[in-house]
């Protein structure tokens, strides 16, 4: 039953996926906290042009794609923070319409042309094809990720929990909320081939809202959503393993959305069935 | 402490209140009343640092804001799902003297302890912030200010969702952070509190300021002016007076603002 632990592809997926984890789950706790969890699967989506803009021009090359996906998300990301302030629309509403004017122009580039870019592997990931490469892109992101969700954590939990204290304690809180930003779409990317366009920030968010159903301190949520994101990202890779028609990044999400409601139903900050019923 | 001279407030090119001139001395409490819309809350953000002044000069005693400055603000933007406890919120208070690379340590703990007691929140001081009530969670913020240690403190509304007796026991630690030689700065809407406890008062409204000793500035003429009251209502107020007390309050020292001063 576990013969699959014996194959290149699938030791790499396990790497992968664990590696991933370490570094979404502090991001995506924090993108839960700051109720920014849809502009997550926003920016997700609007770093699909930068990618194939990155592509058509210097095709499969893991730094330029994760540049292109970069710029694009975080242009996104910039461009309806300032739209909010300049207009009465707020923030939502100009990152949903960006968004979707960037996913919708990706996938009309990547269709023009033509490509050896599998747009279901795109959108879903391939993270049983994974090449060194992508490998290395993951692991850097999440030792990036580390070390600076370390250096900004205290700002960063004054700033989620009171921003106007935060702002009295210190001129730089603008900076601690980019630095985040930038973190958010590094991960993406990292993501994006392993999980696909569509399914990486699942390992993002699901991990770290169902954790806020057992616990009621930062450093337990973000241990706990380590733990939930890296196992089922185990057991996601060996269900799409088992039944081999089945891509592995709507697995991992699957699992992951196993595990939201079994905290959903029996976390103490959820409906909590069993305390109930005694 | 603090100057203030000719100041002008307010958000990009909006000018909330303009000619403000007022000072905060060591150890004392200056109140900042005013209707709403009248610049409280810009004025504290400009002392804060967060708005810059759009005119005039703010002077610290010294040279530079004092580091930190306490702050305990409205609760408008503050998230009571946060997970965190009672405790993890006090010790935030001691957070702004940490560098980069420092872990809190013991102290840290050991100083939100203390204030934790001292607001009277010992049992309480693991449970997280939902779980509270609202004198509860003002009680644990009075808690993060005191661990701030600051030589400034102002306070935005602190009394605005809070019971009477909670209002009185956290006033007290006001009044003894003013004995410690403390200035602070508080936005109310109390004006008995005000009169008690601050000797010195700021009105704000009609786009500027008045400025002086509280019983000078809260005289019923002044605080028709400067929209606080309406004139039905102040001649009510002081028609119900006549009688009962010797004589109307003069208004000597005030300085500032509104150009139709009696």
């Amino acid at each position: 039953m576990l013969e699959f632990l014996e194959f290149d592809f699938m030791r790499k997926a396990i790497v992968a996926v664990v590696v991933l984890s370490l570094g979404m789950a502090p991001v995506g706790c924090f993108l839960v906290l700051r109720r920014l969890s849809l502009a997550g699967e926003a920016m997700s989506h609007a770093a699909i042009p930068g990618i194939a803009v990155a592509y058509s021009i210097a095709g499969l090359s893991v730094l330029s794609m994760t540049l292109g996906g970069l710029i694009a998300g975080l242009s996104v990301a910039l461009l309806s923070t300032v739209l909010a302030r300049v207009t009465l629309l707020r923030e939502d509403a100009n990152m949903a319409t960006l968004y979707l004017l960037a996913l919708a122009g990706g996938i009309f580039l990547l269709s023009v042309r033509g490509t050896a870019v599998n747009l279901e592997s795109f959108l879903f990931g391939n993270i049983l094809g994974l090449r060194a490469s992508t490998l290395i892109l993951i692991g850097a992101t999440t030792t990036v990720t580390l070390l600076v969700m370390a250096l900004i954590l205290r700002p960063l939990i004054l700033q989620t929990v009171d921003p106007v204290f935060a702002r009295s304690q210190s001129k730089h809180t603008w900076l601690i909320s980019a630095v985040f930003m930038v973190l958010v779409v590094l991960n993406l990317i990292a993501g994006f081939r392993a999980l696909g366009t569509l399914m990486a920030v699942g390992l993002m968010i699901v991990p770290a809202t169902a954790a806020r159903y057992w616990v009621d301190a930062v450093t337990p949520m973000l241990g706990l959503a380590f733990c939930f994101g890296a196992g089922s990202g185990l057991l996601g890779l060996a269900l799409s393993y088992w039944l081999s028609n089945v891509p592995s990044g709507p697995s991992i999400v699957l699992v992951c959305g196993a595990v939201f409601v079994v905290s959903l139903l029996f976390g103490r900050n959820g409906l909590n069935v069993l305390a109930r019923r005694a | 402490m603090l100057q203030a001279k000719d100041l002008a407030v307010g958000y990009g090119a909006e000018t909330v209140a303009r000619a403000l001139t007022f000072d905060v001395q060591a150890g004392e409490i200056l109140a900042v009343i005013g209707h709403n819309g009248s610049g409280k809350s810009t004025l504290v953000k400009t002392i804060l640092g967060i708005e810059s002044p759009q005119a005039g000069a703010l002077t610290w005693t010294g040279g530079t804001p004092p580091q930190p400055i306490g702050y305990l603000g409205q609760l408008t933007d503050f998230d009571r799902r946060f997970p965190m406890r009672v405790c993890d919120l006090v010790e935030t208070g001691g957070w702004s003297k940490l560098g980069f690379f420092d872990a809190a340590g013991a102290g840290a703990r050991l100083r939100a302890g203390e204030a934790i007691a001292r607001v009277g929140l010992n049992d309480i001081a693991t449970l997280p912030l939902h779980k509270l009530s609202a004198g509860q969670l003002q009680r644990a913020l009075f808690a993060r200010t005191m661990v701030q240690d600051a030589q400034v403190i102002i306070l935005d509304e602190p009394f605005a969702a809070v019971d009477q007796n909670t209002e009185a026991d956290l006033m007290d630690h006001v009044l003894g952070w003013v004995a410690e030689g403390r200035s602070v700065i508080m936005v109310l809407h109390n004006l008995s509190t005000v009169l008690h406890h601050c000797a010195r008062t700021l009105l704000l409204g009609r786009g500027t300021g008045r400025f002086g000793p509280s019983r000078a500035v809260l005289n019923a003429g002044a605080l028709v002016e400067m929209g606080y009251l309406a004139a039905d209502q102040a001649r009510w107020l002081t028609g119900s007076l006549d009688g009962v007390t010797g004589g109307g309050v003069t208004g000597g020292g005030v300085t500032g603002g509104g150009g139709a001063d009696a």
